[in-house]
């Protein structure tokens, strides 16, 4: 009896070691990942999940039909792998607390993430280690990739708010300071249901933004002007005391302010579109994902028509909306690092992996390659039917349109005191 | 004599008698029973504790926070003693004004629920008003659907392009009438809503009292020659006062817990601001939280009194078996006429409009009233393919999307494990109490198994919410049904230690003297005799369960369960989706009400009932 527990006392001492011998860190796994092409991933990710379902959380439930998409792929090079996907969207926010009690517990089940806001990922998972960055290699080599505030976290996707507004009355928007003017309500996500939307108003304050804001304070008429000087003036204190030292933070803060104090709440940009694109939403605006244009069904009372977007007319001045961003990250204790780093890469990647975004207006790829063409959205039959969906692209948004782009570590490094002022306004 | 020689140690005595207690199945129930609720109720109460004084990264909390330290007093000092200016504004903003909210809208729906509630059950009861069959049945119908419901109706109705912003609802598109704002959002709509929500809970329970109240001192009343008016100020609202009581404490809790329609009618309250402040304020939430758990301890602490005071009151009182029935002449068709507009509003109106939303071809659009049924769509229903056009965001027709029917399966599977976990203890509770009227520890775990059900959803929610996060069993049915069986425990509890209490005890201890084991007992004489009440404490969580949102929605992804799928539909402005899986729960829970009646007499309306006692 006592051989016998020797034996199997030793034995198990044995196994012990060696798969600490053999164990490799997510880490490790992602720094080889790294110099792989995606057929040597796909072919780890084959190996490691071949039978297994592997528990993915996102805030786009869009995963779930990339997802599907993978797998199939994967079974396309080997048609017995068994494996699959089960996406989860949490609601309200709770992705990081799911994420954290995932990793800080004892067993782990999500392999990745597809996740939004940067000051809360910066804060939350970037700075704690919770979540890892991989690059996959042909990203990283793609032809034409936009790398800049892409790679580092990983960006699957960009994504557009714009300002719109209802045509059908005699007001016009021209410039970005109309939707903050007197009696304006632009209806908005509120910035603590969705907190992209609070990071685009950290955004503003940065210097390079700021100044765009005073550039479309300057063109505006002396009337406009003496309307908002009075807050751009209290402003002035308020930007010392919140440490904000550029010359044009003032400029950020009143129109933060304004914006703040009258905005229009709404539960989602679903709702929002409904309401602009109706013909009785006369003189109304609102700043909203500008794919949700493609999902209204022309009828007598509604219209895409009825909408213009504010930045594509010529004589729009100043910023005509912001963007956030859908990263890609590897938790620090996935249970299959593999087929996440193998996801990743195919979502990034390949035409087929971004197809589930891809076929939307408004979300753009950093990879050329992935993305599908929308500048003729809105033509019916080759006639130029809707021109607000006809989507002019990434380069010209950024340059023209003049969006306001996230930046996580910008975001976070503001959100302490920025925070505070701005839930403190309304 | 050897007994007399070696005394017995005290605490071999001791071991002896807890011996002999435990023997009895009714005690060891009771113990186990006692250690399981302290557990599940208490534990996630501490967590929740805790998570106040918690460090969270990312929150503001961890701002003055020392790297690795783990507890901070910043989160209570941030709310009830802020230093700065705009500490002072948050604090107002997001613990006084919600908290001020909260309290005047749980006190605006206690008393519009018995206003209305109540008269319509005197009506009902001591009058001879018509079609009172109709009504009744009919006046349960927002108690039975989802607690939103009528505030997304509200919504529909009244909503106006130049008041509300956004698409006209059906008052200012087809009357051209545009409410008020006052009316559309706020404290108003959000108060009437919860009235109405909660009035069949004020019928029942009223309705129960003038039921079987003995009209002898009415009619001695009558007699002395005393006023109508004096009658009912004197006589007949001093007998119903319990359960006015009853009603208070139930819907008060009710109320402030209330998550969906202060968050439809935008009113911001303890329960909004909570989910709000989630994301950076973590801690400061879970204050809010904690507040509301100390209204739930406040509430059974009334509760205890209240109920002491009621028994001595019934034995007083009670029962004749006469009624009488005052003639409201023609008025008998006039309320009924009322009665039966105001019910179409609640209760029929629901049904139609959500039907019709999903016919639309875009939310709000309702074009087919000037351009005829062209304008209307099966699209909602009917698509079978996965497309973003149109408004379908990339989901399938409810009648192909397996999404929906998942997440309704798993809504079945957590109603019908709730009801079981629920019903089971809940009965059991009820017997092992009966059992031991005068032990002070029976009522110890009578108090943690009704405590829950004081306790506001949210709080509840949150608690388990934390407490599933730190024991890795988040967004899991498990979870689920872990916090639904304690949240509706009460019911079953309340149901079985009421008629358990109406047992004589001889009936078992028959069968005792003739050896018949436990189970035996329990299952051929006590749950045969009281079948219907033990049903009921069954059925009522099932029902509850399958209808409820603001427990489960911190507690699981947006896709798991029907209500929280609902809840997102809803949110991303996809009214069809959202409209047609209310219909679909509306037809569910009225289906299974009709069904367990029909087979065993038990029903909603009796498991309420009985509460009133």
């Amino acid at each position: 009896m006592k051989k016998l527990v020797s034996i199997f006392l030793a034995l198990a001492l044995v196994l012990s070691l060696c798969s600490f011998a053999s164990a490799e860190t997510v880490e490790e796994i992602i720094a080889q990942a790294q110099t792989m092409t995606n057929e040597e991933l796909y072919k780890k990710a084959i190996e490691e999940s071949h039978d297994a379902v592997v528990a993915g959380v996102g805030n786009s439930s869009r995963g779930k039909t990339a997802g599907a998409s993978f797998v199939e792929m994967l079974q396309s090079i080997d048609p017995t792998y068994a494996g699959s996907i089960d996406w989860q969207q949490p609601k309200n926010n709770s992705i990081f607390t799911m994420l954290e009690s995932d990793i800080n517990n004892t067993s782990h089940q999500f392999f990745m993430t597809l996740i939004q806001d940067g000051n809360q990922i910066q804060k939350k998972m970037l700075d704690t280690g919770y979540l890892l960055n991989f690059v996959p290699k042909e990203w990283a080599e793609a032809e034409g990739v936009a790398k800049e505030n892409n790679e580092n976290p990983l960006a699957l996707q960009t994504l557009n708010k714009v300002f719109e507004f209802n045509n059908c009355g005699e007001k016009t928007f021209k410039n970005c300071w109309d939707f903050v003017a007197k009696d304006v309500h632009t209806q908005f996500m509120a910035p603590n249901s969705e907190p992209v939307g609070k990071n685009f108003l950290y955004m503003l304050t940065r210097e390079d933004y700021a100044a765009v804001v005073k550039e479309a304070f300057d063109a505006l008429s002396d009337d406009q002007k003496a309307y908002f000087q009075p807050t751009i003036d209290e402003m002035e204190a308020e930007a010392a005391d919140l440490g904000l030292a550029g010359e044009n933070a003032k400029y950020a803060l009143a129109w933060i302010k304004l914006f703040v104090e009258n905005y229009q709440e709404e539960t989602d940009d679903g709702p929002i579109c409904n309401n602009l694109v109706a013909k009785t939403a006369v003189d109304q605006s609102g700043l909203l994902v500008y794919s949700k244009l493609r999902s209204i069904e022309e009828s007598e009372e509604l219209s895409v028509n009825n909408v213009t977007v504010a930045a594509y007319q010529d004589d729009y001045v100043g910023f005509g909306g912001y963007a956030y961003k859908h990263y890609l990250m590897v938790s620090k204790t996935s249970p299959y690092p593999w087929t996440a780093c193998a996801f990743i890469a195919y979502m990034t990647t390949t035409k087929e992996g971004f197809a589930a975004w891809g076929k939307d207006m408004g979300g753009y790829a950093p990879v050329p390659a992935c993305m599908q063409d929308h500048s003729k959205d809105g033509y019916v039959d080759g006639v130029d039917t809707y021109p607000a969906k006809n989507d002019r692209g990434y380069d010209w948004w950024i340059n023209e349109g003049k969006l306001i782009v996230e930046d996580p570590a910008y975001a976070a490094s503001v959100a302490d005191t920025l925070g505070d002022w701005i839930d403190a306004l309304r | 004599m050897v007994a007399a020689a070696c005394p017995q140690s005290p605490w071999k005595a001791r071991f002896n008698r807890f011996k002999t207690w435990i023997s009895k199945p009714q005690n060891a129930i009771l113990l186990i029973l006692g250690i399981i609720l302290t557990l599940t109720t208490v534990f996630p109460m501490v967590t929740i504790v805790r998570d106040t004084v918690t460090v969270h990264n990312g929150s503001v909390d961890a701002r003055n926070a020392e790297p690795g330290q783990v507890y901070t007093t910043y989160n209570w000092t941030d709310l009830f003693a802020p230093q700065t200016s705009t500490a002072r504004k948050l604090a107002t903003k997001n613990l006084w004004t919600p908290l001020l909210n909260s309290v005047l809208l749980s006190v605006f729906a206690c008393i519009g629920a018995i206003f209305y509630g109540g008269i319509f059950a005197y009506l009902v009861t001591r009058t001879n008003m018509k079609c009172k069959k109709y009504l009744s049945s009919i006046f349960i119908f927002p108690y039975i659907m989802p607690q939103w419901t009528l505030a997304v109706i509200w919504r529909h109705l009244f909503n106006s392009n130049a008041v509300t912003g956004g698409s006209d609802g059906l008052f200012a598109s087809l009357l051209n009438i545009r409410m008020p704002e006052w009316w559309c959002s706020g404290m108003f709509p959000c108060a009437v809503v919860l009235a109405l929500h909660y009035a069949p809970f004020a019928y029942i329970l009223i309705g129960g009292i003038f039921r079987n109240m003995d009209a002898n001192l009415e009619e001695a009343a009558t007699i002395l020659n005393t006023p109508r008016w004096k009658t009912f100020l004197r006589v007949t609202l001093p007998l119903v006062k319990p359960a006015i009581l009853s009603t208070v404490l139930l819907v008060f809790s009710s109320a402030m817990g209330s998550y969906p329609i202060p968050h439809y009618l935008k009113l911001s309250t303890l329960s909004t601001k909570y989910v709000e402040l989630n994301v950076q304020r973590a801690g400061q939430a879970s204050i809010l939280a904690v507040i509301m758990m100390l209204f739930g301890f406040g509430i059974l602490l009334v509760n205890q009194k209240t109920t002491s005071g009621r028994k001595n009151f019934t034995t007083v009182t009670g029962k004749s078996g006469q009624s009488s029935v005052v003639n409201l002449h023609a008025g008998k068709h006039i309320l009924a006429v009322v009665f039966i507009l105001t019910t179409l509003f609640t209760g029929i109106l629901p049904i139609i409009m959500f039907a019709m939303e999903t016919f639309l071809p875009n939310p709000g659009d309702y074009s087919f009233i000037s351009g005829g049924l062209d304008h209307l769509t099966t699209k909602w229903w009917l698509t079978s393919e996965n497309i973003t056009e149109n408004g379908m965001y990339g989901n399938k027709g409810m009648l192909y999307n397996s999404q929906i029917w998942s997440a309704f399966g798993n809504t079945l599977l957590v109603a019908i494990l709730c009801a079981i976990c629920a019903g089971t203890i809940g009965t059991l509770v009820g017997y092992c109490v009966s059992k031991n009227r005068r032990s002070k520890f029976a009522a110890y775990v009578n108090n943690m198994a009704f405590l829950p059900y004081l306790m506001p959803s949210l709080a509840v929610g949150v608690a388990f919410f934390i407490f599933g996060s730190r024991i890795g069993i988040y967004n899991t049915i498990l979870l689920l049904v872990l916090t639904g069986t304690i949240k509706y425990i009460p019911f079953a509890s309340r149901s079985a230690l009421n008629s358990m209490m109406q047992l004589s005890g001889e009936i078992e201890e028959a069968a005792i003297i003739q050896d018949i084991p436990w189970w035996k007992r329990m299952t051929r004489i006590i749950i045969p005799i009281q079948k219907t009440s033990i049903i009921s404490g069954f059925l009522l969580p099932f029902m509850t369960c399958l209808r409820e949102l603001t427990l489960f929605m911190l507690l699981c992804s947006q896709t798991m369960i029907i209500t929280t799928m609902l809840d997102y539909f809803d949110e991303m402005g996809l009214y069809a989706f959202s409209s047609g899986i209310n219909l679909i729960l509306i037809v569910v829970i009225l289906l299974f009400n009709g069904l367990v009646n029909k087979l065993t007499g038990a029903s909603i309306d009796s498991g309420i009932g009985s509460d009133s006692k």
